[in-house]
């Protein structure tokens, strides 16, 4: 086995212990990168030919340079007995919305493409802090706007590792890709309805969104103010546990993140489930999808192999000691697509507000003497498809007319799925869960280009993962199984404000009992003839 | 020939003097700094920013409130006031819209007989409509078919506070914004200097029939940077306002710009056409939690308030109005004013007639602060005692301000050391008296002759000889003894 | 069902936006609005208290889990330079954009 495809603890323990150094890992997931990851995604948009479309294409911008340098100075450090930090030597890719300091941070746009940010997010600086090496940047829908990773304006887009054909999810589909196939141990994405967690699902990677306000935005290219979650993309449980651990915190750039400390969220995470109360819901069961005919919603049962990776692990938990409480009522969870599409796009018009030409980014090279001309052609030219159809939703239904109708009534049904919540995890409470147990996503990786010009349908994709996001709770996705084509079923564990330690060690308990089951065996396509 | 009457709203926007800015932490004042040299990020708006808020702009926020009798609200949220403008980096404007810090709140201005058309004094109630906390817009310079921008003052903290319809004529206004910077920099809240901007004021006004309840379309006026330009901009509106509807016209709500170099008001095509802003909560800010003890220990040393101590001044010291205005125009002075009445103990009229004369002309040509004066409230009240006992006349008494002032020495030590101390020896003065009357026979007949004012002339004789140091009245009186 | 979002709103929100588009992209644009506002639709259907509070963010942020505001601390920071070398057009220290042309009257 490579160096690039161990674990990221696997590495801390190699590099400390001198069996390896930083150099020679950073090497192997360079090799990696070259040997699958094809084309970074560019503005030229080329022609895509075949070998593009056998590989994964997660980068934007590969800082191998930048990479070499800080990993010969975390060798220097730790042959000096200095503390070089908790990951020392371990590479990570970063979503391409994080601005880091002098390298450039697009966000995926052409609105963005040549800006070189004076300044790095608070959870990227906490991961070089603690020793990790930052390979480059990944691609992501633009702006985070998608569930495909397709609308990015750096093309080619990613690709899913297990089968090119298909997409890697989105909008952090660079991230679970890039580890998915080996490319780094380690990635920092963001979740907003779902955007690490429906990735890690279709890519069969570990993908944490943690309690809202746990890890600080700073830095973060803002899409939903106040749904946004910048969290770990793992191949195991535990590494994701130790990356949370560095970029959790309060941060006194960021007045939304909680000046709570995180616990130790290693620290018995091998214990097991026993006496854990672990909830089904009938809610989380049933998919919405608009009728391609009609646009009407209609309501289906989740496809059965889904259901059935679910009810296997909550069999396989129950067999460990867990007590599994079915039926459980999560009736507003409907509701969740919905009051997304009215809070996320009020927020996002007004974030994007101040890619205006002025100050940073792209400004029209036509010539004009009229500043609101300067505006919309700069705007045009520099926002996709998707940033438009959001910005013009949020002015839509921000306007004074509608915001009783509209904004005002979707953060009242923010709060009765925060109550679904509450109610479950309540220790006082009819079911005083530990963890709530469901599937991640309505299917399996779709086809590239199957799902992208339906919006509705687009983003229904996000219907199990978003309510998460509106009421603020911590969310695992942890890979469950491949379905009959091969492609990977991802379930999610959920949990009460701040109880990512429960989650990871119902997730571990979960990752033990099935170690050894056959599809744990089976790599993604792209790494398929590889010892 | 019908009867008008002017009505007028201000909407103020005062810049605090916190030490940095409301939502980051560069400096607040940047007036004399180069363009774009006091940014960082997140004033800015650059991707990926976010605000955090500075407490001294609720503490100072808080000050103001509750020195207009507004009631302070416990939990006070943040708003986006969404536009596209140059200078505001962020595409939008984080500010309060509706739970803002404080709501209601009025201020009772005392208009003097100078500023009254029927030349008497009166008092006019201003209530205040809105007084919430926002962040500043950068600055723009126009030219040449372009526009410079100027992120220095992005995220300057203000306070905007508006008052209701209150207001009735142009005097009236100037009067509201010169008690209004009054009570700003009495409060230690801001340098409310207008023509540094740190006190900036739009005008709303309309004209009506007296006697008619109705309020019509009114015009805005901006860009008047000092209280005199808004006194002239708005007398000149209501005027403008007679006119048209004189000639039967209808007034429509313009925005207005005045011109200082013209003196004249043009129509300004508003920068945000759009009037929805499509405000909501900021979801980057927590609410303000103003709880108990935080607002105690805001307000534990709130001052008594500039017209409250004149009112007080008055009845307490028996100070003429004038008087009292000169002596709470100024905290510091106020407070220096108080301490040496404190000090003398004896007719606080004296101390007012010294200190608005000698000291304060002493204070204003060496730009001294009241605070840190080494001629102290003591030491002013030595001096006056100095004087009542006789020790000393009074042009010596107003020498020593100086001397003291220099020197830093006890009043009572320099008399002593340089010899100030007043002659009172009867026959010391009579000498010189009879020197005097010597030296100027032709003034003697004079006077004899009936020309009485003379003595005052042979009493500056006297104390010329006797360097100033005799007891005038004494000398006097021993003249007016020889010349019999 | 005739749709909520005509040519006319459209047009408008467009112009709100700053944004200008060609026309296939804002027929495909305003198809889709369309399209998501039947979902939110969904939301007028929910039977809502009228004292249902509305929450601003999931999380509660009770006292303890609230940052408090910060102190009046100047930090200067260390190279303003870096973020006006950013803007496209930058003159004497000013960064420079065309002018908003001004109808002046009276």
């Amino acid at each position: 086995m490579e160096l690039c495809d161990l674990y990221a603890l696997e590495l801390v323990r190699l590099v400390r212990n001198r069996e390896t150094s930083a150099v020679e890992i950073v090497k192997s997931c360079l090799e990696r990168i070259s040997q699958v990851d094809g084309a970074s995604g560019s503005l030229e948009n080329p022609q895509i030919t075949d070998k593009d479309k056998e590989s994964v294409h997660a980068f934007i911008s590969l800082t191998d340079d930048a990479a070499l340098k800080q990993a010969v100075e975390v060798d220097r450090r730790l042959a000096a007995g200095e503390d070089a930090g908790v990951l020392a030597g371990v590479p990570f890719t970063v979503k391409d919305i994080f601005c880091v300091k002098d390298t450039f941070s697009t966000a995926a746009s052409k609105i963005l493409a040549n800006f070189k940010a004076p300044y790095t997010a608070t959870p990227v600086k906490r991961m070089q802090d603690a020793g990790a090496i930052m390979l480059g940047k990944v691609n992501l829908d633009e702006f985070t706007y998608g569930s495909s990773n397709e609308s990015s304006a750096f093309q080619p887009s990613p690709r899913n590792p297990w089968n090119t054909s298909r997409v890697p999810g989105g909008s952090s589909g660079g991230s679970t890709a890039s580890v998915a196939a080996g490319e780094a141990p380690l990635s920092l994405g963001t979740d907003t309805a779902g955007s690490i967690r429906q990735p890690a699902a279709f890519c069969g990677v570990v993908g944490v969104k943690p309690t809202y306000g746990r890890v600080s935005r700073y830095g973060l290219i803002a899409f939903a103010s106040s749904l946004d979650c910048p969290g770990p993309v793992a191949r195991s449980v535990k590494d994701a546990a130790a990356m949370l651990q560095v970029i959790a915190g309060a941060d006194e750039h960021d007045a939304t993140a909680a000046p709570l400390p995180a616990p130790d969220y290693l620290e018995g995470i091998d214990d097991g489930v026993k006496g854990m109360r672990i909830g089904l819901s009938p809610d989380y069961f049933r998919i919405t999808y608009p009728d391609p005919a009609s646009g009407e919603l209609l309501s289906q049962p989740l496809p059965p192999e889904i259901e059935r990776a679910v009810r296997d692990a909550a069999e396989k938990l129950a067999a460990n000691g867990a007590e599994i409480i079915e039926d459980v009522p999560m009736p507003n969870t409907r509701f969740g697509i919905p009051a997304y599409f009215v809070i996320s796009r009020v927020e996002a018009a007004s974030n994007l507000h101040r890619y205006d030409g002025v100050k940073f980014g792209l400004r029209s090279e036509v010539p004009t003497l009229d500043l609101k001309e300067m505006y919309k052609f700069t705007r045009n030219q520099g926002f996709g498809l998707q940033p438009k159809l959001r910005i013009l939703m949020g002015m839509y239904v921000s306007a004074a007319q509608y915001s009783e109708q509209y904004y005002r009534r979707a953060l009242q049904v923010r709060t009765l799925m925060r109550r679904d919540f509450e109610e479950i995890f309540e220790p006082n409470g009819k079911y005083h869960l530990d963890a709530l147990l469901t599937p991640t996503t309505p299917t399996t990786a779709f086809e590239m280009a199957a799902v992208y010009g339906d919006s509705v349908l687009m983003q229904y994709a996000d219907q199990l993962t978003v309510p998460a996001n509106h009421a603020g709770v911590p969310g695992i996705s942890l890979p469950a199984g491949l379905d009959k084509d091969g492609l990977p079923i991802g379930i999610q564990l959920l949990g009460a404000d701040y109880a990512e330690k429960t989650l990871f060690r119902v997730a571990r308990a979960y990752e033990m009992i099935t170690e050894t089951e056959e599809w744990r065996k089976v790599k993604p396509e792209v790494l398929r003839g590889r010892s | 020939m019908t009867d008008y009457e002017a009505i007028i709203g201000l909407e103020t926007h005062i810049q605090l003097n916190t030490i940095t800015k409301v939502f980051c932490s560069c400096k607040a004042d940047s007036w004399f700094d180069p363009p774009n040299t006091n940014i960082c990020p997140v004033c800015c708006g650059l991707p990926g920013v976010l605000p955090v808020l500075n407490k001294a702009v609720v503490e100072k926020g808080l000050l103001l409130a509750h020195a207009m009798n507004a009631e302070i609200r416990p939990i006070s949220f943040f708003d986006r006031k969404n536009y596209f403008y140059p200078d505001l980096p962020k595409g939008y404007q984080v500010s309060q819209f509706d739970q803002s810090l404080a709501r209601g709140g009025y201020l009772d201005l005392p208009v003097p007989a100078s500023a009254s058309p029927e030349k008497q004094a009166y008092t006019r109630r201003v209530t205040i409509w809105k007084l919430h906390i926002e962040e500043d817009a950068g600055k723009t310079k126009v030219g040449n078919k372009r526009r410079f921008i100027d992120f220095n003052r992005c995220g300057v903290p203000l306070v905007e506070m508006v008052t209701g319809p209150d207001l009735r004529t142009a005097d009236e206004a100037a009067q509201y914004l010169m008690r209004l910077r009054q009570l700003l920099r009495w409060l230690g809240i801001s340098e409310a200097d207008m023509e540094k901007a740190h006190l900036r004021c739009d005008a709303n006004v309309s004209i009506r029939v007296k006697g008619d309840t109705r309020l019509n379309p009114k015009t805005e006026i901006k860009n008047v940077n000092s209280i005199d330009a808004v006194r002239e901009a708005i007398a000149r509106e209501i005027e403008r306002q007679i006119r048209e509807v004189e000639a039967g016209r209808r007034i429509e709500a313009w925005t207005l710009e005045w011109d200082e170099d013209s003196g004249t008001l043009k129509k300004m095509r508003s920068k945000e056409t759009e009037a929805d802003y499509r405000y909501f909560r900021e979801p980057d800010l927590l609410p303000i939690r103003l709880n108990d003890e935080w607002k105690q220990q805001i307000l534990a040393d709130f001052p008594e308030l500039p017209l409250a101590r004149r009112t007080r001044f008055v009845e307490q010291y028996n100070l003429p109005e004038y008087d009292a205005d000169i002596l709470t125009s100024e905290r510091k002075l106020s407070d220096y004013y108080e301490n040496t009445v404190k000090a003398y103990g004896g007719d606080p009229k004296k101390v007012s007639n010294w200190l608005m004369n000698d000291v304060l002309r002493m204070i204003n040509e060496q730009e001294l602060n009241p605070e840190e004066m080494k001629l102290t409230p003591t030491s002013l009240a030595e001096i006056l005692k100095l004087v009542d006992a006789g020790t000393i006349n009074i042009n010596t008494g107003k020498g020593l301000l100086q001397k003291v002032q220099e020197s830093g020495r006890a009043p009572g030590e320099i008399v002593a050391q340089e010899g100030l101390g007043l002659v009172s020896d009867d026959s010391a003065i009579r000498a010189v008296c009879e020197e005097v009357l010597a030296e100027s026979p032709n003034e003697v007949a004079s006077y004899k002759a009936g020309k009485v004012t003379l003595i005052g002339w042979f009493v500056g004789g006297v104390m010329k000889k006797m360097r100033g140091k005799a007891d005038a009245a004494l000398a006097r009186k021993i003249l007016e003894e020889l010349l019999h | 069902m005739s749709e909520q979002i005509t040519r006319e709103v459209f047009d408008h929100l467009v112009d709100l936006a700053a944004l200008q588009l060609d026309e296939e992209q804002a027929e495909y644009l305003r198809r889709q609005l369309n399209n998501q506002l039947k979902a939110i639709a969904e939301l007028e259907a929910i039977p809502i208290d009228k004292d249902v509070p509305i929450s601003l963010h999931g999380v509660p942020f009770e006292e303890s889990a609230s940052a408090l505001p910060r102190g009046d601390d100047w930090k200067p920071y260390p190279d303003p330079a870096g973020i006006l070398a950013q803007a496209p057009q930058v003159e004497d220290g000013y960064i420079v954009v065309p002018d908003i042309p001004h109808t002046e009257l009276k």
